[in-house]
């Protein structure tokens, strides 16, 4: 347990770095951008009239930072602002805190990603160990070949396509985006759950369907690789019971893919900004996107930052797993 | 449950790999209570003889003819699969070519012997445990410390008697150990043979072990048999088979290790190559390739094995020896 929790010091550790480092980038980009916001925004309001003194502690507010003074100051006030999660406030959301709005909207990324990534991870699993049980059957080829073909189509293709199908010809799924019908009481109504599910759907069967080949075809590889292990054979030359011995295999084939459930995290995490967009949904990817658009610059560092952090978490979580389940790790 | 060392006779045993012989029409038998060593070069078909008593060889591979049969167990080429799986671990122990990586990475060696219990309906899993300390101790292992280990813990040695353990702890009176040794340095080899040696006489078994070095099996075994090319050319009490090899093939291989003939100038390695299942021959004499005493008989005729005494040896240049 010692050796997992030194593991959990230095990724927190690493990872903090990998925070820092984003957020330095994302603090120069926005402080280079053409035409220069907070001073546009400084200069605007001096120009209407406002006291130049008042105007700057407006403008801090607005960007978490002070606009005047040197780029290094104004760096550390970003980073004083950054350890009390103080990211800014939001011109595009009338003021709100930056760190609320992305709350709001974070919830609607990450459980979203999560449940479909769960979905596949579960269904291709276990698909994955029949391809490899039954690799000379004709179903064992088709859900190689199916894995590999979905697992060759790009993440915002298949969105479109279900989009396309699901939304707009089928009509099964509501086309007009959110996370729910506005005509409906928010609470825990059936109802409300109901118009979530149904908001929800076609994003996360996007995110289920993006990885599900992936987990398909890994699980197969992995499983024939640990069919023709030595400790396999050596198993049943001992009698060992079958479903022991399939215990074994599955333990030990499904042990590489915690590796690819992290990379695989980091990638729908960055593909939510395509999804979100096609289905209209507002999660940290739309709001990314809105951010953009409308160049509320507080706001777009910090979705970029938590999407960072998001995809660190997964890696450290990932890592942890594979650490707790590998004794050879553990040493 | 056989409680005695049980006698094992193989008669006629073919097994082929996608139709190809990889053993072919091989009769042995392991009287109760011996150690038989069987010798032959990689590829002579050893492995697919060794797991033909378990009645496991391994796909593409099939027993195409013959039978095993085990006093007490039966012919267990017949034997259906949960049948066959009874009776393995159980009464037949196997020390796996690889015992070095034999054991579940993911799990601590006390963790599948307990598994091995469970598999084999063993209701005192704690006598298991203490069962299997002491053949630990009695092979100069800590037990306890053993049981809580994982394979990648333990050294190549620890790994072989981890495996010796595993064939043993559920009392199994018939032993089979493919290559003992094998990747072993010298003093662990040496202790390993001295282990099987002990273990054998203690508990009262029948004992098969397979190597490719001779000098091993002049170590541990009463009796030996030679392989070469998936046939069985020649078997006998070992002293006799080392002191008077009949088959050129056994002369040739004794003559190849220096440490039994004491002097290296003397050590000649055997000319050519083994054969592999595709180049060995599908009549004649699956050696006359390599043979000093080839005859035009051997290019068309399989010799059959026949007894000289207390030796059974397959060549034609040996009968027309005896005969004249
Ligand atoms: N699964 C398999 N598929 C096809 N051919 C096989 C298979 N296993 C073994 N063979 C072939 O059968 C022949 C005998 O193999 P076997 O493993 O019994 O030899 P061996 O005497 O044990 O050799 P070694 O000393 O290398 O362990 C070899 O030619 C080998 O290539
Ligand atoms: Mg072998």
């Amino acid at each position: 347990m010692t050796v997992v929790l030194k593991k959990l010091a230095g990724h927190l550790a690493r990872g903090l770095v990998m925070i820092l480092v984003v957020a330095t980038i994302s603090f120069f980009i926005v402080r280079n951008i053409p035409g220069d916001p907070m001073k546009a925004a400084l200069e605007m309001k001096v120009a209407a009239g406002a006291d130049p003194v008042a105007a700057a502690q407006e403008v801090k507010v607005i960007y978490g930072f002070q606009p005047t003074g040197s780029m290094w100051s104004q760096y550390v006030d970003y980073l004083a602002g950054l350890a009390t999660f103080d990211l800014g406030t939001s011109t595009l959301h009338a003021g709100q805190p930056v760190t609320e709005v992305l709350t709001e909207s974070a919830k609607w990324t990450v459980l979203p990603v999560l449940l479909g990534i769960l979905m596949s991870f579960l269904v291709g699993v276990i698909l994955g160990v029949y391809a490899a049980l039954r690799r000379s059957s004709k179903l064992g080829d088709i859900l190689a070949i199916s894995g590999s073909l979905l697992h060759g189509v790009p993440q915002y293709v298949l969105g479109l396509l279900l989009a396309a199908i699901f939304a707009t010809s089928l009509g099964w799924f509501p086309s007009e985006g959110g996370v729910a019908d506005i005509l409906i009481e928010p609470g825990f109504t059936p109802e409300y759950i109901g118009t979530l599910i149904r908001h929800a759907a076609l994003p996360v069967l996007t995110y289920a369907l993006a990885s599900y080949g992936g987990w398909v075809l890994a699980m197969k590889s992995s499983v024939v690789t640990v069919l023709g292990d030595d400790f396999i054979l050596a198993s049943e030359l001992r009698g060992m019971k079958r479903s022991i011995i399939f215990r074994y295999v599955a333990r030990n084939a499904i042990l590489p893919l915690f590796t690819i459930l992290a990379l695989s995290l980091g990638l729908l995490f960055a593909g939510a900004v395509f999804i979100e967009r096609i289905f209209n949904y507002p999660g940290l990817g739309l709001k990314l996107i809105d951010s953009v658009t409308n160049r509320d610059y507080a706001l777009m560092s910090g979705a970029f930052l938590l999407i960072t952090v998001a995809i660190v978490v997964a890696n450290i979580l990932a890592d942890l797993l594979y650490t707790v389940i590998d004794p050879r790790v553990r040493q | 449950m056989s409680k005695q060392a049980p006698g094992v006779r193989i008669d006629g045993l073919t097994v082929t790999y996608n139709n190809l012989p990889a053993v072919r029409n091989v009769s042995l038998e392991l009287p109760p209570g011996t150690i038989t060593g069987i010798v032959g070069e990689s590829g002579s078909g050893k492995s697919t003889l060794a797991l033909s008593l378990l009645n496991a060889v391994q796909p593409p591979g099939r027993i195409a003819a013959g039978s095993v049969e085990i006093d007490e167990i039966g012919n267990v080429v017949e034997f259906a699969a949960e049948q066959i799986r009874r009776v393995r671990g159980s009464q037949i122990g196997y020390v796996f070519q690889a015992a070095q990586n034999s054991l579940n990475p993911l799990k601590t060696v006390g963790k599948q012997l307990l598994d091995l219990g469970r598999s084999h309906g063993v209701e005192d899993l704690r006598g298991l445990v203490r069962d299997a300390k002491d053949l630990l101790g009695r092979m100069g292992l800590d037990g306890a410390r053993v049981l809580d280990s994982h394979q990648h813990e333990l050294s190549g040695g620890m790994r072989q008697r981890v495996g010796i353990m595993l064939a043993l702890v559920l009392n199994a009176h018939l032993v089979v150990l493919d290559e003992p040794t094998t990747a072993l340095d010298m003093i662990t080899q040496s202790t390993i043979l001295k282990i099987i040696r002990e273990v054998h006489e203690e508990r009262g078994l029948t004992t098969l072990v397979i190597t490719h070095d001779i000098g091993v099996v002049a170590e541990v075994a009463d009796r030996l048999a030679v392989m070469y090319g998936g046939r069985l050319v020649e078997q006998g009490p070992t002293r006799e088979v080392l002191a008077s090899p009949q088959h050129p093939y056994t002369r040739g291989l004794i003559r190849a290790i220096p440490r039994l003939t004491g002097d290296i100038d003397e050590a000649q390695a055997l000319p050519g190559r083994p054969p592999t299942l595709a180049t060995v021959p599908a009549e004649g004499c699956v050696f006359r390739e390599r043979c000093p005493l080839r005859m035009d008989v051997c290019d068309t005729v399989d010799p059959a094995a026949e007894a000289y005494g207390t030796r059974i040896v397959a060549c034609h240049a040996v009968k027309v020896k005896e005969h004249a």
